[in-house]
């Protein structure tokens, strides 16, 4: 009895030993919500760990979630007691919305639960310009009647006008206010639609703080539409494939459907 | 009689086989079966997209997005389904980009291909 006593005393001395000298990383925050400004290319977040134990903390790796997020250490190692950060930067790219990225982090502390964290980056990017649809088309030989492409622009932005230019002289495009504040409606007319074309629309801001920021639209006239073939051919296999898995989808002959 | 009037109207726009909604995912075997009537997209970092990409893959992701899809667009044609790759099952940047061409640019017929590359390279061999 008392044997088993003293060997369960001495149990609980070793693991309070062991608890005594072990590292551990300490985060000051694991998620981080950033509100990138507007325009702006990058969103960066610091995450700051503080080393709590009593022997030195390794990181093993640090790993972000997409190749648009990169995360740096100061140092491979952290010194009981020293503090440091881990940095992430998400570059925005063209992305939109909310964006959740994650920065995996190993380190060598021997309690797995405790050997990885994950950080979490969430950054909102509002758009400084919404274009919709980014593409116009007409069916080769259709009217060629203008189509609308919309254009709301950030109210934080204060762009009271937008200049937008054609890539080639196959297509016009003329710009009026929406009805809506802060709203354009981009008229755009083929010429022709008898042959093949295709165009960029870029669309720039008048917005100084945002002259960077130049945004594009496609607009194009389609090649004619296949002639029809024998029914075993695979052209009108497919034809009909796109039929059944999409009721929406015109068939290639009809005109092109308002968009 | 009204379902023989509605037969005839709807003649085209039946789904005779297994529809397969525009939002879902669809097979390696799937996407090939389609043949030549697929675009496919890929929506990997330009990096991944130079080392190796599915052959006539067009790059289109969300890093350079107001670069790259004016010129996808170009080359879309609307009888043809399009479907959106990224690295593997657990990546996400298909569906973003697949989100946004049927909202921002109003396709339809866009899929996701379940497994990304990593799934393609398997078939491939």
């Amino acid at each position: 009895m008392n044997k088993n006593f003293l060997k369960l005393i001495g149990i609980v001395a070793l693991t309070a030993l062991a608890q005594g000298a072990r590292s551990e990383l300490k985060w000051e925050q694991t998620s981080v919500d950033l509100k990138p400004a507007l325009g702006d290319k990058q969103a960066v977040a610091h995450f700051k760990y503080e080393n709590v134990g009593k022997t030195p903390v390794h990181f093993k790796s640090v790993h972000a979630s997409c190749g648009c997020t990169t995360a740096q250490t100061q140092n491979e190692q952290v010194a009981p007691g020293e503090k440091g950060e881990i940095i992430a930067t998400f570059n925005i790219g063209g992305r939109t919305g909310t964006q959740v990225k994650t920065v995996t982090v190993q380190t060598d502390d021997p309690d797995t639960a405790l050997a990885t964290t994950v950080l979490t980056l969430k950054a909102v990017i509002t758009p400084l310009l919404e274009l919709q649809p980014a593409l116009v088309y007409w069916q080769n030989g259709e009217e060629p009647k203008p189509k609308i492409i919309t254009a709301k622009a950030n109210k934080d932005a204060a762009i009271r006008k937008l200049d937008v230019a054609s890539s080639s002289p196959d297509f016009t495009a003329k710009v009026d206010a929406g009805s809506a504040p802060n709203e354009f409606k981009i008229s755009v007319r083929p010429r022709d639609t008898t042959k093949a074309v295709y165009a960029t629309l870029s669309i720039k801001p008048d917005s100084p703080a945002n002259a960077a920021n130049i945004f594009a639209v496609a607009a194009r006239v389609l090649p004619p539409a296949p002639t029809a073939a024998p029914a075993s051919t695979p052209a009108i296999k497919s034809t009909l494939s796109t039929i059944r898995h999409d009721l929406a989808t015109p068939a290639p002959t009809v005109a092109s459907p308002s968009q | 009689m009204p379902a023989i009037g509605e037969a005839i109207y709807f003649r085209n726009k039946v789904p005779w086989q297994s529809p397969i909604p525009a939002s879902e995912l669809v097979t390696v075997d799937q996407a090939r079966s389609w043949g030549d009537s697929v675009i496919w997209v890929d929506a990997r970092p330009d990096n991944e997209f130079e080392r190796d990409h599915i052959p006539g893959a067009i790059l289109l992701n969300e890093d350079r997005w107001n670069e790259l899809l004016p010129q996808f667009l170009g080359q879309w044609s609307p009888e043809k389904q399009v479907v959106v790759y990224c690295s593997a099952q657990s990546c996400n940047a298909s569906r973003e980009v697949a989100k946004r061409l049927r909202e921002e640019a109003q396709l339809k017929n866009v899929f996701v291909l379940d497994g990304g590359w990593e799934e393609w390279l398997k078939n491939k061999r």
